[in-house]
């Protein structure tokens, strides 16, 4: 199918641009030269639909929609090799970790990617229980994204139960009401600290 | 080394001739046999001495020459070498070092003329040796000359008062040199004048400029003509006579004060006439100051608009108020002559005019700005005291600024500006301080070459503003959305997020390139310099010789030459006044003396080498009916002496029997 592929001003979100410098990562990236360095380092860029490069100047021009909708934030395997080979030292890695945040929160992530479904059911889990699980993690994820790999994943998960390294059984820690405490301290300290900015 | 010297053959009465072959390196003797060169020299009649040695030019191999000259009483040398260009000079002081006139000596450009171009090697030696015969052949009939001295004059006449000009200028007077300084417009100050901020340091640029302003006008060296224009040059390297031709402004300058008391009592209750200096966003009366710092601080009358110029019928509200009767409405043109020994030329630059790339819309929007005109608008003497506002009286709160107008553009101009950039990022700057507004940069590639150019993008970047990647293809009203009404929508791709945009502004700028001055052709007539293709003013190397121009005596200094900013015009500027200084100083120019001259009793007065001379060095002498050379102005180009039909004009150094022995050289295998 043909697609329109022109951007009006109304596809602009200029408070998501100001956002995306206020965030820790972001500080620096009206200072990028675009050189796409991070593209060319990346070992996973050959897969992602926006570069780091792009992804950047995606959001300083304040394209919130095509930035937390990207493939990218999900690909990225925080190497870390972007923001070594900066010439303008933008941390690109914690850029796209605030990304994926704001992605999460404002649920655009691409639905049935395993990458954001497993993240969130793994944050989800530490913050319930404070340990994970991986039985019901993985199997979680697999239903959310497809069904239908589990089947052919349990003789693995099986073998794996077998000796000890899957357990069905969800371990919590004690005192799970204090780490919730602890947790929501945090958020809001977060909160206050961008505020505060 | 190996030698082949005197063998003691008979020079049967020809000069006795060394001749001498380079290896350069393997530059020469990778390619050609220069041993067997150097023997086959040896058997020539007239050569008593034949060798090769590995760097001729260097000073042990100099040293080989004048040795020669004396232990063999050599009477003529040739070097078999590289390109006279470079080392000509070399082995003629090596010969005269000797003991021997210098011009009984001939070089042999066999590196260029043969080892680089060939890859055969045999048959290059057979080139190489042929070459050398022919210079073996001619170099017998060598008659010594003398190079000559003509004295220069040392005072300077420097064109152009843009901070070029102004700059040569004050270099030369304050080495003590009497320098005339003409310029076209009413005051100094040039372009330089009309921009407010200069990147990348910001500062402003009345206050680095207008001291230096004031420093002409007081300087006792230097005379300042402005509201002046130089007609024609006669004369040569040293003394070269001018005729300057002195407007009148209708003002007597060394009466008038600049206290404008006359502009405020005109018969023009309201200023009607668009202001030039202003890019035509305020208005003038007929009689005006350009600007507040204007140099000198005299007042001018518009001859176009001023009533009692025009018509003679006016009530001269001007003249009665003018408490020193300075204001002269009797003036007529004047030309007075000038005698200098050296010129320099800073004309400057025109901005590109953006009604040639319609598609800015420039001209048909009143949104449309070029960059000058915001250098007015955010000036605080400027026309709306440095507030940024539209024609129609509103702030912008979106505004673009396109790069690459009038250049980079097979259409109208081929050549990077290379100052728009830089130039693009500063109004974006001062823009955005002036008026909050968005800032959009439009940029085909960002260039920022210079001392802390960098570092200033890196900060516009930083202030927030958008840049974005490709050139803008039109300007339009045109709204296709409910935000793009009321706006100016720039169609744009963003080549660095992959899809086209529309950007809806209130305002756009410009960034128009910079052209050579309408008048560039004329100018360089008058002077006898030449042009690039795109018409700025040639000069001589673009590396070794960035200042000089094919003439003689005349220099070349900023934006005339090519685009450049304020930091490159003022080095040229004193690079060209110290090439002029050379020149005083030394008090003398050396000729070569490879010039043509007439052998009068043979001239039969037909005047066909006169046009033909591309450095009006031919006159005729009305008198005797025969041609005259003038030996200084001659460059040896050989034109006349290849056209005379009577064969009555004789270059030196390229004398019909010298020509014809060495083809015969050539030819002799």
């Amino acid at each position: 199918m043909l697609q329109q592929n022109i951007k009006y001003e109304e596809s602009r979100d200029p408070d998501f641009a100001r956002w995306a410098t206020e965030q820790t990562g972001g500080e620096n990236i009206r200072r990028c030269i675009q050189c796409g360095t991070c593209s060319a380092t990346c070992p996973v860029s050959s897969y992602m639909d926006h570069t780091p490069r792009q992804l950047i100047h995606l959001a300083r021009e304040g394209f919130k929609k095509e930035v937390l909708s990207s493939f990218t934030l999900w690909l990225c395997a925080s190497c870390y090799s972007c923001r070594v080979d900066c010439p303008k030292d933008i941390h690109v890695t914690d850029f796209m970790y605030a990304l994926k945040r704001r992605a999460m929160a404002e649920r655009v992530y691409p639905k049935r990617f395993p990458i954001p479904v497993l993240a969130q059911e793994f944050s989800r889990m530490v913050q319930w229980f404070g340990r994970v699980n991986e039985t019901i993690v993985a199997a979680v994820m697999f239903l959310r994204t497809d069904w239908f790999k589990l089947l052919g994943q349990t003789g693995l998960g099986l073998k794996l139960m077998r000796t000890g390294r899957l357990s069905v059984f969800p371990e919590s820690i004690r005192g799970r009401s204090e780490l919730q405490r602890m947790l929501k301290a945090a958020e809001a300290s977060k909160e206050k600290e961008v505020a505060s900015r | 080394m190996a030698d082949n010297t005197g063998n003691g053959q008979k020079t049967n009465g020809l000069p006795r001739i060394g001749f001498y072959i380079c290896h350069c390196g393997s530059n020469i003797a990778g390619i050609i046999d220069v041993v067997a060169v150097a023997k086959f020299a040896e058997t020539l009649p007239g050569v008593v001495v034949s060798r090769e040695y590995k760097y001729m030019c260097s000073d042990p191999g100099q040293e080989l020459i004048a040795q020669d000259i004396k232990e063999h009483k050599l009477e003529r040398i040739v070097v078999a070498s590289c390109s006279p260009n470079l080392h000509e000079e070399t082995f003629r002081k090596a010969a005269q070092k000797g003991g021997l006139n210098p011009f009984y000596f001939q070089m042999v450009n066999i590196r260029e003329h043969a080892s680089w171009v060939h890859e055969n090697k045999a048959a290059a030696t057979l080139k190489a040796k042929d070459l050398c015969r022919a210079a073996i052949y001619r170099v017998r009939l060598h008659k010594a000359l003398e190079k000559r001295r003509v004295p220069v004059n040392p005072d300077v006449l420097v064109v152009g008062g843009g901070i070029a000009g102004i700059h040569a200028a004050l270099t030369l007077a304050n080495a003590g040199k009497k320098v005339t300084l003409v310029e076209r417009e009413a005051t100094i100050g040039g372009h330089m004048a009309m921009f407010d901020k200069t990147f990348p340091t910001l500062d402003c640029a009345a206050c680095i400029l207008t001291p230096k302003m004031s420093a002409v006008k007081s300087h006792p060296n230097i005379t300042l003509w402005t509201y002046s224009e130089v007609e024609k040059v006669d004369g040569y390297v040293g003394s070269y006579e001018v005729t300057v031709k002195r407007k009148p402004r209708y003002i007597k300058e060394d009466l008038c004060v600049g206290c404008m008391e006359c502009i405020e009592a005109c018969v023009f209750k309201e200023a009607k006439v668009p202001d030039a200096f202003n890019q035509g966003l305020s208005k003038r009366r007929p009689i005006y100051i350009d600007f507040p710092q204007a140099t000198p601080k005299v007042v001018v009358i518009d001859p176009a608009t001023c009533i009692n110029v025009k018509t003679g019928k006016c009530k001269k509200t001007c003249v009665e108020a003018c408490d020193r009767d300075a204001i002269d409405f009797t003036q007529k043109e004047e030309k007075v002559q000038l005698k200098v020994g050296t010129i320099v030329l800073a004309t400057g630059f025109k901005p590109f005019d953006p009604k040639k790339s319609p598609h800015y819309g420039y001209g048909k929007y009143p949104g449309v700005f070029t960059a000058l005109e915001i250098e007015r608008l955010v000036n605080a003497s400027g026309p709306t005291s440095g507030e940024v506002l539209t024609r129609d009286g509103r702030h912008p709160k979106a505004v673009g600024i396109i790069h690459c107008v009038g250049s980079r553009d097979e259409k109208t101009n081929k050549w990077c500006s290379r100052v728009c950039c830089m130039y693009s990022l500063k109004l974006a700057h001062l823009i955005k301080e002036h008026s909050g507004a968005e800032v959009y940069n439009f940029y085909i590639d960002m260039r920022a070459p210079g001392k802390a150019y960098e570092e200033f993008y890196e900060k516009l970047l930083s202030e927030g503003v958008h840049f974005i990647r490709g050139r803008v293809a039109e300007v339009t009203d045109w709204a296709m959305t409910k935000e793009e009404e009321g706006k100016l929508v720039l169609r744009v791709e963003d080549t660095l997020a992959g899809f086209v945009r529309r950007v809806p502004v209130d305002m756009v700028v410009l960034a128009t390139g910079l052209v050579p001055q309408s008048d560039a052709g004329d100018v360089r007539r008058v002077f006898n310099i030449g042009c690039g293709k795109e018409g700025f003013f040639q000069e001589r190397h673009p590396k070794l010789a960035p200042v000089n121009t094919f003439t003689d005596g005349v220099f070349i200094a900023g934006a005339c030459q090519a685009p450049k900013d304020i930091p490159d015009t003022v080095a040229q500027a004193g690079a060209a006044a110290a090439e002029a200084l050379a020149l005083v100083d030394a008090g003398f120019v050396e000729l070569e003396p490879n010039t043509s001259y007439v052998l009068e009793e043979e001239c039969c007065g037909c005047k066909n080498c006169i046009p033909l001379c591309p450095y009006t060095a031919i006159s005729f002498d009305e008198t005797k009916k025969k041609a005259d050379i003038n030996e200084v102005l001659c460059k040896g180009c050989g034109v006349c002496a290849a056209a005379c039909p009577s064969g009555s004009i004789v270059q030196n150094l390229f004398e019909d029997a010298e020509i014809y022995s060495e083809i015969e050289g050539v030819l002799a295998r």
